[in-house]
């Protein structure tokens, strides 16, 4: 299930490092029911009061079954970290260690995929629901509310800065959100525009989505496929970054590491006309998303 | 990173696969009097550019004499090939073909996964050319096909007599295993071609996954390399040594620079491009593009604003970013500060600074107590496309009064 319920139980594997520490008491503090802590060789500590775990098995051992994982282990142990919570049977994985290495990207993606697993990232900033208090991962930092406060329209970026800065720029035109999540910038993830979207159709609380996609990849393109096809049917107001890359060189990663145009694909203009075709409401300007959202309602 | 088809032909062979017989020549070696062929018969001479197409800018040339390969070999070593000067010539046995096809592995955001593409026509120009893909399950590493799109593809008839088995043509099994086993995002041969004794790549094309540089020891071994057709400026090159030395954060791994007026010290990888695309829109001019992003400390902000300020014939400076979920901003606009006072022609444009995120009260606390530059500072109520505006007609201004 992507879009948990309220009072989902989470455990938080590689937790206790650096990034790690500083997001739990964040999502502790938005009301995230975290049960535990899985580090390897650090079982039997504890972090803010939360027992840390081998394992995942031995974690659900303990503290009983659980709604889902936050990743924050280093780069190259993603892959193994996420393996261990699909084979102990946590149905909803969010990992929001960057520069994961895009081969280890698409094995957790395929193996997600074929155990029906929920599967959002890698370098997602996070996902955030402000009417069932759920706040998991980095999202927002330490003062969500700064930029989520409840409303009705939910934000898909591939950009985690800008999962806020459309917050921000909601709520200082009086909108407030449903749901908020990062996608991740990467050439392969979990859960793309499309997928959230999808799942949004059965979200009562969503009237509309803002997507900020950017320059590289297929995933925005897939949303003007779903929509043609009729199986978006909330309206979807989309900002699409970084027109001024095709001034430069092709080949070039510009941040995020699926933010690059290869040959003629994942150009900004394009996936912008494409989408306008689809009929997705399109800002060419971001200070416009506020009054096309409004327009859409 | 892009390697080199010599570089590329290296992996191949240690991989099991055949290429041509092969020498390598660097332009010291015509210097000296060490240079000789040790081939004989008809040689291909090949320019070790980054940048595809080389054979249409006069980088592929055909020899039978030891006379024609030295001044050929003279030839292309005065070339400047799509921008990259020709350092060093792949000088090959040349191959009796008797069928040529195109073989690549790649990610496609599509099927979310890794693609094998084939098409029976390889050679120059395949981008025309009817290419087919097939997705290969990362986790079997197979490739997943039906019988009847492999009966269309004669590179693979008679190879996948059934549904969905398992490769079974030693080639393409030997260039999945080095595809995975190399982390590579793509690994291109154009073409593969059948000959009488077998298999053999005549090119290659491999970009490797930088995200996996910590898990290849062996990748030090090839050393840093720009953009294919693309000449790097020396600040472009200063900027990407800031994260060589330094692993916390991103700073200054892209950066170009621009003929206009305004320099840009962006962060966060979505916000530098909303940015920019707003500074374009209303007629801005920017003097460069660049980022850092993911919690820098203040010492490579500090770095990466330097280099920005090195710039001549500035009229102002835009320090712009999102509101950031966890960079310090106290930390990183501290290292700007830093970098500002430091700098030896101190600057009297004016700076427009849009930020927002963790620690940002104490950061513009710190910010309004400088005095002896001219800060105009805005937060989260502010918009990225305003302070734009701002930074533009502040910019002018400042143009206008130096003209005076």
């Amino acid at each position: 299930m992507l879009l948990l319920p309220e009072g989902a139980k989470i455990i938080g594997q590689g937790i206790t490092g650096s990034e790690g520490s500083t997001a739990l008491p964040t999502m502790l503090d938005y009301g995230t029911k975290v049960m535990a802590g899985v580090t390897p060789r650090k079982g039997g500590q504890e972090i803010l009061g939360l027992p840390v775990f081998n394992s995942v098995g031995e974690a659900k051992e303990v503290v009983g079954e659980i709604d889902g994982t936050v990743l924050y282990v280093p780069p190259l142990f993603v892959k193994g970290a996420a393996v261990e919570a699909i084979e102990a049977g946590v149905k909803f994985i969010l990992i929001v260690t960057e520069k994961v290495p895009t081969k280890d990207e698409s094995y957790i993606y395929a193996l997600a995929k074929k155990n029906g697993i929920s599967l959002v990232g890698p370098s997602s900033v996070g996902m955030i629901c402000p009417s069932r208090k759920i706040k998991i991962g980095s999202i927002g930092g330490a003062t969500p509310e700064r930029a989520f406060i409840d409303g009705e329209v939910a934000i898909i970026s591939k950009s985690g800065g800008m999962t806020s800065e459309i917050g921000i720029h909601l709520k200082n035109h009086g909108l407030g959100i449903s749901w908020a999540v990062g996608i991740g910038g990467d050439r392969i993830i979990g859960t793309d525009f499309g997928d959230f979207l999808l799942a949004l159709e059965d979200d009562p609380k969503t009237k509309a989505s803002v997507i900020f996609g950017e320059l590289g990849g297929t995933y925005e393109e897939r949303v003007s496929i779903l929509k043609k096809q009729g199986k978006i049917k909330k309206p979807v107001v989309a900002y699409i970054g970084g027109e001024f890359t095709e001034r430069l060189p092709s080949d070039v990663q510009f941040g995020h590491a699926g933010a690059i145009i290869e040959g003629d694909r994942g150009k900004p203009d394009i996936k912008r006309q494409i989408l306008k075709d689809a009929g997705v409401l399109v800002a060419d300007d971001f200070d416009q998303i506020a009054s096309l959202v409004k327009g859409a309602l | 990173m892009i390697l080199y088809e010599y570089e590329g032909k290296k992996l191949l062979k240690d991989a099991g696969i055949n290429i041509p017989n092969f020498q390598l020549i660097e332009s010291s070696d015509l210097d000296s009097s060490g240079f000789a062929l040790r081939m004989t018969g008809e040689v291909v001479l090949k320019a070790q550019v980054l940048s595809g197409k080389r054979a249409d800018a006069g980088g592929i040339i055909v020899e039978d004499s030891i006379e024609g390969v030295a001044s050929s070999l003279k030839d292309l070593f005065s070339k400047v090939i799509n921008k990259e000067k020709v350092e060093k010539v792949l000088v090959e046995e040349k191959v009796d073909i008797a069928k040529e096809y195109y073989v690549s592995l790649s990610y496609d955001t599509d099927t979310r996964g890794p693609v094998l593409n084939i098409s029976n026509k390889g050679g120059i120009g395949i981008e025309e050319r009817g290419v087919k893909s097939f997705p290969v399950d990362p986790i079997t590493q197979s490739v997943i096909l039906s019988e009847s799109e492999g009966s269309n593809l004669e590179i693979l008839h008679g190879v996948y007599p059934r549904a969905k088995r398992r490769v079974q043509n030693d080639i393409l099994e030997k260039l999945i295993n080095l595809f995975f086993e190399q982390d590579c995002l793509l690994l291109e041969i154009n073409p593969l071609v059948k000959t009488k004794n077998g298999w053999v790549a005549l090119d290659a094309k491999i970009k490797l996954d930088d995200s996996a540089i910590k898990r290849h020891e062996e990748w030090q071994q090839y050393p840093p390399r720009a953009v294919p057709g693309y000449t790097p400026s020396d600040r472009e090159i200063e900027a990407k040594k800031i994260d060589e030395e330094d692993y916390r954060g991103v700073a200054g791994s892209t950066y170009f620079d621009f003929d206009g007026d305004i320099a840009v010290l962006a962060s966060g990888g979505g916000a530098s491009l909303t940015a920019m695309d707003a500074l374009f829109k209303i007629g801005g001019k920017p003097a460069n593009y660049t980022e850092y992003s993911g919690n820098p400390p203040k010492e490579k902000v500090e770095k990466l604003t330097q280099i920005v300020l090195s710039k001549p014939n500035l009229n102002g400076l835009w320090v712009v970013g999102g509101v950031a979920n966890f960079t310090d901003i106290y930390e990183t606009l501290s290292g700007f500060l830093d970098a500002l006072r430091k700098i030896t022609s101190k600057p009297d444009y004016p700076i427009v600074i849009r930020r927002g995120g963790p620690r940002d009260e104490e950061a513009f606390e710190m910010l309004k107590k400088v005095k002896d530059f001219d800060l105009h500072l805005y937060g989260q109520e502010t918009s990225i496309a305003e302070s734009a505006k701002v930074i533009v007609d502040l910019a002018k201004e400042y143009a206008q009064r130096k003209n005076l």
